[in-house]
């Protein structure tokens, strides 16, 4: 009974038509924004910063087809791995030990201060 | 005797003149007098003596002044605060929130027009001037600021396709929109409402204090409703219970085999395209929603201190100390203006439900939109669908919930990077919603 009064008075209610353009033009315009931000950075960044990749390795006299795929196929996991294998062969160096022990021989003043003959009771 | 005669002759000028001017004609007073002394005493019998001051303090305690009312709301701000520290739902939020609700229901005697200078709508006390920043939505874009310098948006560079998902989700707001014309709302509170289903706290609360603020006039003479309160406590309650009310949602909208979808993991992403992105997605966005830029100006802004690399202290102070300070300020006021004479109304309760059902739609469209994509994807580049609920803002939670959920369906596939780029997407989606609004409604 709740609910068909509920609906009823759902039903009876006429919104004004400027609602629906609302609606409309934000769905449209919150799209548009992303999709005009999406082409930019898909397309148009891409072809900017393969361009520069191109001509640096053009310079550097690396073909430029390669020098893009690298690029654009090398992902973040990738990348990981190839640091970690730089910084463990520069830093972890020291796994190979000598083996060879020294003993170090350590000359010490003489002071009657520290003298255990000085500082014991001669009972 | 001239002596006397002028003595008694400057004491009226100093001290009863000014009283005579006003009590004649006090309507006239340019200045708003604001007074700090009562001006009616409670309980005054005429008698000063020690019963009568007793009574006259008893008359201002908020023992005598409780109403049913504010110990509602004060058991909601213990709950809030129990539901931050219990089970860690939001707790920069809720923490302040709760406690604001505790010192906006502190009853107090405001029978005559009494001015205490104490509560949040009382002209001239502290909490009514840090309430100024909401009301003028000065702390919103302070908050997009410090979450301008925390993003990473590496994910949606090198994946910018999920940016779609971030604009699918905020279809939720304008069908909440729809839903609160229908309810009887007007239309500035309608689209105040409509904006919860953004999920984004500081958009709802920058958008309402706009729309739904009780000063608005309308075009036939009435004022819109305060409902600054019920939507920004909606918006961060629903918040805080995104790993609650997803899961189920996704669950229902996906099949196992969607939720196996492994996406292929993204590509490293050049500090150039990083300082650009920013930069570019300003112009852009602005460009087509103006109203958007005290929000998006303020976001990417952030994203240029952080990633331009030269301003590090800048960067770091706007995402540690003053998005804290902001923070606070936001949600201490937050919740002190949810007085209980203003915020239990038969509107707040419109205003959860409408709530309630505007996260579950944003959440839907999201899902859906992902898997409507995977129709035109090809075969290694598909998206797994359950990072389609991460297009409502909610940063992290609704990534963290996507990752989540990836997990169960496959303990190896970890979904959390690529549902950061819908989550992103979604707060600039969500910032762009808004401004339509405003620049329609506002």
């Amino acid at each position: 009974m709740m609910n068909q009064q509920l609906l009823t008075a759902l039903a009876s209610v006429q919104l004004d038509p400027m609602s629906w353009t609302i609606v409309a033009v934000g769905i449209g315009i919150v799209f548009m924004s992303l999709l005009l931000v999406y082409f930019f950075f898909r397309y148009i960044l891409t072809f900017i910063l393969n361009f520069k990749l191109r001509s640096f390795a053009r310079r550097k006299g690396i073909d430029p087809s390669e020098a893009d795929t690298a690029r654009t196929m090398m992902s973040g996991e990738v990348n990981a791995a190839i640091a970690m294998a730089i910084y463990s062969y520069f830093n972890e160096l020291h796994d190979v030990e000598s083996g060879v022990i020294t003993i170090k021989r350590v000359s010490k003043n003489y002071s009657p201060w520290s003298s255990k003959l000085y500082n014991m009771k001669n009972l | 005797m001239l002596a006397l005669l002028v003595i008694v002759s400057l004491a009226w000028l100093a001290f009863v003149k000014p009283e005579h001017d006003r009590s004649l004609s006090p309507a006239d007073s340019k200045t708003e007098v604001i007074v700090a002394t009562p001006q009616y005493q409670p309980g005054d019998s005429g008698e000063p003596g020690f019963m009568d001051g007793l009574k006259r303090f008893w008359d201002f305690t908020g023992f005598r002044n409780a109403t049913p009312g504010h110990l509602i709301m004060i058991i909601i701000g213990l709950v809030f605060i129990f539901l931050a520290i219990r089970y860690e739902y939001e707790p920069l939020l809720l923490v302040p929130i709760g406690t604001g609700i505790l010192i906006g229901n502190i009853p107090m005697f405001t029978d005559g027009g009494m001015n205490l200078q104490v509560g949040i709508y009382q002209q001239g006390s502290v909490l009514n001037y840090l309430y100024f920043g909401v009301l003028k939505g000065v702390y919103p874009p302070l908050i997009f600021l410090g979450i301008g310098a925390m993003t990473d948006f590496s994910s949606l560079i090198s994946n910018p396709r999920l940016l779609l998902l971030g604009a699918a989700a905020q279809v939720g707001i304008f069908i909440t929109f729809i839903g609160a014309l229908l309810l009887g709302f007007n239309m500035p509170e309608a689209g105040a409402i409509g904006i919860i289903g953004g999920a984004d706290g500081p958009t709802a609360i920058f958008i309402s204090s706009r729309l739904a603020n009780g000063v608005n006039m309308l075009a036939d003479g009435t004022t819109v409703k305060n409902l600054i309160g019920p939507i920004a406590i909606a918006a961060y309650s629903y918040m805080a219970l995104v790993p609650v009310i997803q899961p189920p949602i996704m669950r229902l909208m996906t099949s196992k085999k969607e939720r196996l979808i492994r996406m292929k993991p993204p590509r490293a992403v050049t500090k150039t395209e990083k300082i650009l992105f920013p930069i570019f997605g300003l112009l852009l966005t602005c460009f087509i929603s103006p109203g958007a830029l005290p929000l998006l100006g303020m976001l990417f802004f952030g994203n240029i201190l952080k990633e331009s690399g030269v301003t590090k202290r800048l960067a770091e102070t706007a995402r540690t100390s003053l998005i804290d300070i902001v923070t606070i300020m936001i949600g201490l006021t937050v919740g002190a203006s949810t007085q209980a004479d203003v915020f239990l109304t038969r509107e707040s309760i419109l205003i959860f439900g409408l709530g309630a059902g505007a996260f579950a739609i944003a959440t839907t469209m999201g899902i859906l939109f992902a898997k409507s994509m995977n129709l035109f994807l090809p075969e290694g580049s598909k998206i797994n669908p359950l990072i389609g609920n991460s297009g409502v803002s909610a940063v992290p939670d609704s990534a963290r919930v996507s990752e989540a959920e990836g997990l169960k369906a496959d303990k190896t596939n970890h979904l959390l990077m690529h549902a950061m780029g819908p989550n992103v997407a979604g707060v600039i989606g969500s910032a762009i919603a808004a401004g339509i609004l405003l620049s329609y409604l506002g």
